[in-house]
């Protein structure tokens, strides 16, 4: 065989090995300097620093609240996608379509059990989250605006939950709905301009479902993926996760201002001298500079340490999702009556306290005290800069925060199972047992 | 080049003198261009959104002659939301949505009562008990040409106000 022949046939029988090569440029890695490599030479790794802290994979630090959030999003988006194959938003055709995924379509049952439940479930581990964050002290500086990015998602949670409600068009979906926006004709000034936009008329019906519907399923997930970028990528720039003070010795984010050199006198140095060191002007994050010899002992490798937490929590989410969804069937009511509100009517569980509030004062209950409460929310990072405390759950130093959040989680909680278990028709107090 | 340097160096300061406070203009022409184009898109954005003609029923409907309503009678339309009350040859359009949260209130032997959140209301629509912060709103009824009722929802009058027929 020529020369030529077998480096034709050598390109052949290398054909899957270079493959793999152009796609994943790092071998597994079997060395520190490896596992560096495959955290930034990755794209779906880059977003992870090389090394993170002990206290971050900790499971009782953080519970992965926030990690379950986004996966929770992930299933969302991959089901609420196939649904709206079969999924027409008209008055006349949704109902029908929801007896047909129930009927006709291939796995249409479960997959409108997980989105309902993921659903659900988002909420509840987004608010979660907004929990451990408090309680561990981690919203103060430098990460106050991570927090308020954190407060926009959990609004968007909340609305994109509320707008699929609608989609279904049963009676449910219908005077939750109906009394949900309801709420917001209270605001001030610009109640009922708001209220009218957001359905489209004066009721609740074809327009209203058709905005729903484009809010639910293109503005507000676009909004979320947004912030969620933003709010992954500021964890890193503000210094990871939160550590209690004595951990944390290097100081916060600076940033620091390298004169590039000329492009030209770079490349005639190192024209003139091809061994010349040359440097290129990375991301300056603090914390993730890799010191042979000097590696921070509270610190592991991502790879494989993060990833392995990660995965592992995605595999507990993705379980949960589909036990529930395997026993449980999302509720779908009769189709939509408007001349007959089921009595009680009662918006989502996430907005029963607020409808309990709303029925001691329209205004206080529905605009006035939320608003406030959110308000407060966005402000105490700014207000509230101590460092002592942070990165402890309950520390002793924040004794006085954390009761006051938590008598307001505490309230909230009691209303909203006041609001699902404690009325009934007419919205009279009756005991559920 | 080389030639007159004095010339180019003059030329150069005296015109740089000019351009720094008009680059510093047209950055800050280009700023409010930018600012006033974002503001200008949101606001255009809320007016397309509001709706000029909605596609649901019409707040104006006809709903029959006068006879169809005998004198006492209290009689609730549903679909369209209105209760029709006639005492003697006095005819009113009270609405049964409910100020509070859009329930439909139901006539009651004591006026009208929300399956909602409990509010009730007297005969004409004034709040006797629970969250409602308002009385019924009364619409405004015509007698048209052809003798027929006609209700306008756009047009809210005040309570106690009828129409003899």
């Amino acid at each position: 065989m020529s020369n030529e022949a077998k480096s034709k046939w050598k390109n052949v029988v290398d054909f899957p090995a270079n493959v793999r090569k152009s796609i994943f440029r790092n071998p597994l890695p079997s060395s520190d300097r490896g596992r560096a490599a495959t955290s930034f030479s990755n794209f779906f790794l880059h977003i992870q620093p090389v090394r993170v802290s002990r206290q971050a994979l900790r499971p009782t630090y953080t519970m992965g609240l926030g990690l379950i959030s986004f996966f929770l999003f992930v299933i969302l988006t991959v089901t609420g996608v196939l649904l709206m194959f079969y999924y027409v938003p008209s008055t006349t055709q949704a109902y029908d379509r929801m007896l047909d995924l129930r009927s006709s379509v291939a796995f249409g049952v479960i997959l409108r059990n997980m989105h309902r439940w993921s659903a659900h479930a988002m909420v509840a581990t987004v608010f979660l989250h907004m929990c451990r964050v408090f309680f561990t002290g981690s919203y103060k500086p430098p990460r106050e605006f991570n927090w308020m990015i954190g407060v926009a998602l959990f609004l968007l949670t909340l609305l994109s939950s509320f707008t699929g409600y609608l989609l279904p068009w049963d009676q449910l979906a219908f005077w939750a709905i109906t009394v949900g926006t309801s709420i917001a004709g209270y605001a001030p000034l610009v109640g009922k301009t708001v209220k009218f936009i957001l359905l489209g008329d004066a009721t609740v019906g074809q327009e209203a479902l058709l905005r729903f519907y484009v809010l639910h399923v293109v503005v507000l997930p676009l909004a979320l993926s947004l912030l969620v970028a933003v709010h992954f990528w500021r964890i890193r720039k503000d210094g990871g996760l939160a550590k209690p003070e004595e951990v944390e010795t290097e100081p916060p984010v600076e940033v620091v201002v390298v004169e590039p050199e000329p492009v030209l006198a770079v490349a005639a140095r190192s024209a003139h001298a091809g061994s010349d060191r040359r440097f290129s002007l990375q991301g300056i994050v603090r914390g993730t500079f890799v010191k042979v010899d000097k590696l921070n002992p509270d610190t592991v490798f991502s790879w494989p340490n993060l990833l392995i937490a990660e995965l592992f929590v995605l595999l507990l989410t993705i379980a949960g999702v589909m036990a529930v969804s395997l026993f449980f069937n999302a509720p779908l009511e009769q189709p939509v009556n408007v001349m007959h509100p089921p009595n009680p009517a009662k918006a989502p569980w996430y907005f029963l306290g607020l409808q309990e509030q709303v029925s001691y004062s329209a205004f206080w209950g529905g605009i006035g005290v939320p608003g406030i409460e959110l308000l407060l929310l966005v402000l105490l990072p700014y207000f509230d800069r101590g460092k002592a405390g942070v990165g402890r759950w309950f520390a002793r130093q924040r004794l006085l925060a954390n009761s006051l959040f938590l008598i307001c989680v505490i309230a909230n909680v009691i209303l909203i199972v006041i609001g699902t278990f404690f009325r009934g028709a007419n919205w009279q107090f009756v005991s559920p047992f | 080049m080389g030639a007159a340097p004095r010339t180019i160096e003059g030329r150069e300061h005296r015109s740089g003198e000019e351009q720094i406070p008009r680059r510093r203009f047209l950055a800050w022409l280009s700023g409010v261009g930018l600012v006033g184009s974002a503001l200008a898109g949101v606001f255009s954005t809320f007016v397309f959104m509001k709706p000029r003609a909605t596609y649901g029923q019409p707040n104006r409907f006809r709903i029959g002659r006068p006879e169809e309503f005998p004198p006492g009678a209290r009689i609730a339309i549903d679909p369209k939301r209105v209760c029709i009350v006639r005492e003697g040859n006095k005819v009113a359009a009270i609405s049964t949505t409910c100020t509070h949260l859009g329930c439909i209130v139901a006539p009651s032997s004591t006026g009208f009562q929300c399956p909602c959140h409990g509010s009730q209301f007297d005969v004409d629509g004034n709040v006797t008990g629970g969250p409602a912060p308002k009385s019924l709103s009364w619409f405004q009824v015509t007698l048209t040409p052809n003798g027929e009722l006609e209700v306008d929802k756009d047009n809210e009058i005040q309570t106690g106000t009828y129409l003899s027929v």
